[in-house]
């Protein structure tokens, strides 16, 4: 039926040209104008043949790896861009949440920013007038509301942002990754206000890497996986489905070109790396494979340390047979594994060194393209997810009474 | 409930002007923003919107009139407000519409809402200045005892034509920056030359006594040519301008209505390239 409805979307496309960079200059448009058929650079599709259909109150979860189209999908339903090919139907008033604060001018007061972000986001003067004592009171920064927002801190400056956003009272709310935001508190009541909104029967599309959070609030789960919906079903599904998908094994490195590394006497060396996934959690399984190939006939003891770097070099963790009282002795056949039943590293790119020793000599050292890329999360899997440290390790904590330390 | 379709393969030729309306909250608030925001953290505030024309007159008045000897009808310093007064409203809103959809794209690529009104809510804004000129100019009138002459109906008409000028240049640059960066810069170039080639300063007739016809008829592509000429002779009076304006008036509403047309293609897209 129709008005059960509430998006319907057919055969949604949407087109990037790659290096728009330079088609967007005067001389190149004045050059195109002349030659009929010049050559275009290259297409990239976003989004393509993308169809669901989205009752009315249900409360969706969209997920997919990073670049997959979440955002694109997102950006055309609310249509801040238009869609190449395709239709999209939308029954109600949209408002969409894409980063909070958006239109926020330093020099307007606190209050003088409700204003202009509510109506901004579609709220008439009147309608924010009449919710005014209500933001500013679940901001909690009444005290400061007729400051310039330039003299707020950031997370002032959030709060207001999302109170504005919170008394929004759409029958369509589209969200993505506000709940990145702000102190675990805060985090809680934006969750809390979230739920609210769905419980009242309203439609809500919600992006997320925080599966968590996902888990919670929604009922159904869309996958989007290269631009394309994966998976159209229960939440539940559509999220073991998308942990599975980083589990493909990932060759990273496969050669036997040790002459133009610098590092080592290469009498043996690495031949290839493994790990396990493409795509980690910080609560993922890590195992990393290596198999080491000889030169000459070489024979004893080898030593293997895996060494994990962030994006600034630091060395955030390290492994290595070193610390293994058995010693090691070199087998041609040999794959040689190193595994942690979770990374328990927080969410962004890090690196892995690869060191390599043969009878107390430096063998082989191998460190280019071998990274890895953590998505959002944390060990605990609770939805409060910003944890400040780079490391995330699993814990016991107890209350002890009457106990002697 | 409200029902939209957003179909690729449908292209609307003109804005949805129903939905602009619906926004006009948006339009007056984004208006107010630039406002207040002005003369924020300045030490005479206000007092600059008075100051600017007030500086620019007593420069053109040295200029024109001491040094070169242009001579009018009137009090120079009054002819020279009157063009002073349109002219400072085009170029205003020219040159803030013109940067006005990238300076808000933070906005233009995070929330949907018409586009247009961003370079209307400048057209709004420089209403502010367009009416310090004004008064600066009745001040005058009655300080020299000048009466305004009876086509002064008239004036409504030409303010009109000189806001829908401003409009037309101002929609039109606004979308073209978006896709061509290059009119970042060719706008100041085009305000400095547009005060010579408008009579603002001088009299238009003599660009009618020292110009051929042909070229006459390319200065009055200028579309302010006309407006600030019109404006003029309704407030003042005396001979009444010649047909030529009327290209002028053409001009205008060509630049207008192409104006909307294209702002309306580019408008879906203006997010992929801000």
């Amino acid at each position: 039926m129709e008005s059960e409805t509430a998006i319907k979307i057919s055969n949604l496309g949407k087109k990037y040209s790659i290096g728009t960079q330079k088609e967007g200059t005067l001389r190149s448009a004045l050059a195109n104008a002349f030659k009929s058929s010049a050559k275009k650079g290259e297409d990239f599709w976003a989004l393509r043949n993308v169809s669901f259909n989205i009752p009315r109150g249900e409360v969706v979860g969209i997920i997919g790896k990073n670049g997959a189209g979440k955002s694109t999908l997102l950006k055309l339903i609310s249509q801040i861009t238009k869609p190449t090919e395709g239709k999209i139907e939308i029954h109600g008033r949209v408002a969409s949440l894409l980063e909070v604060g958006t239109g926020f001018h330093p020099e307007l007061t606190g209050k003088e920013n409700i204003f202009l972000n509510g109506t901004i986001l579609g709220m008439s003067r009147k309608e924010v007038k009449s919710k005014l004592d209500e933001i500013v009171a679940f901001s909690g920064i009444e005290k400061f509301i007729n400051t310039p927002v330039k003299h707020y801190s950031s997370g002032m400056y959030v709060r207001l942002a999302f109170a504005v956003a919170a008394h929004l009272e759409p029958e369509i709310l589209i969200i993505d990754e506000v709940l990145a935001v702000g102190d675990a508190e805060f985090q809680k009541k934006c969750l809390g206000k979230m739920d609210e909104v769905a419980k009242t029967g309203r439609t809500v599309l919600f992006v997320s890497h925080n599966m968590a959070a996902v888990k919670n609030l929604c009922s159904h789960g869309i996958l989007i996986e290269k631009g394309e919906v994966a998976f159209n079903g229960s939440i539940n599904d559509a999220i073991s489905k998308y942990n599975s998908m980083g589990a493909e094994k990932k060759l990273i490195f496969n050669t036997s070109d040790y002459k133009t590394r610098k590092r080592g006497l290469h009498q043996i060396f690495i031949d290839s790396v493994q790990i396990n996934q493409n795509n980690y959690l910080p609560s993922s399984e890590f195992s990393i494979q290596l198999k080491i190939a000889q030169n000459e006939g070489f024979s004893g003891k080898i030593e293997i340390s895996i060494f994990v770097f962030d994006q600034l070099n630091n060395t955030i963790f390290q492994l290595s047979t070193y610390y293994y009282t058995t010693p090691i002795f070199y087998q041609e056949d040999a794959t040689y594994q190193f595994h942690l039943d979770k990374i328990g590293l927080s969410p962004g790119f890090y690196k892995i060194g690869v060191w390599l020793s043969g009878n107390g000599i430096e063998q082989d050292y191998v460190e280019e393209d071998i990274t890895l890329e953590i998505d959002s999360g944390n060990i605990y899997e609770i939805q409060t997810a910003n944890i400040s440290s780079i490391v995330q390790k699993e814990f016991i904590f107890s209350v002890l009474k009457n106990e002697k330390y | 409930m409200d029902t939209k379709v957003i179909d690729s393969n449908k292209n609307k030729i003109f804005p949805d002007f129903r939905e602009l309306i619906r926004y006009k909250d948006l339009f007056w608030t984004l208006s107010w923003r630039d406002f207040r925001v002005r003369y924020a953290q300045t030490t005479i505030g206000f007092l600059w919107a008075f100051l600017q024309p007030i500086v620019t007159l007593l420069m053109l008045t040295l200029v024109f009139n001491q040094f070169a000897g242009v001579k009018t009808d009137i009090p120079y310093i009054i002819f020279a407000v009157c063009g002073l007064s349109m002219w400072t409203y085009f170029s205003y809103v020219m040159t803030n519409s013109g940067v006005s959809i990238i300076q808000n794209q933070d906005m233009v690529k995070k929330i949907y809402f018409p586009r247009l009104i961003i370079p209307l809510s400048k057209a709004l804004v420089g209403l502010i200045d367009f009416g310090i000129t004004i008064g600066i100019l009745i001040v005058l009138m009655i300080y020299y005892q000048i009466p305004p002459a009876n086509t002064i109906f008239l004036a409504p008409i030409f303010m009109l034509f000189g806001i829908l000028s401003a409009l037309g240049v101002g929609i039109w640059l606004s979308a073209l920056t978006v896709r061509f960066r290059d009119f970042q810069h060719i706008v100041p170039f085009f305000v400095q030359i547009g005060l010579f080639a408008t009579p603002v300063a001088y009299p238009s007739e003599l660009v009618s006594t020292r110009l051929p016809k042909w070229a006459e008829s390319i200065y009055y592509l200028n579309p302010m040519a006309g407006v600030v000429q019109g404006f003029r002779w309704s407030i003042f009076g005396g001979e009444p301008p010649s047909n030529m304006i009327l290209i002028s008036f053409t001009v205008v509403l060509l630049l207008f209505i192409s104006g909307l047309m294209y702002f309306k293609k580019v408008e879906s897209e203006m997010a992929d390239y801000v």
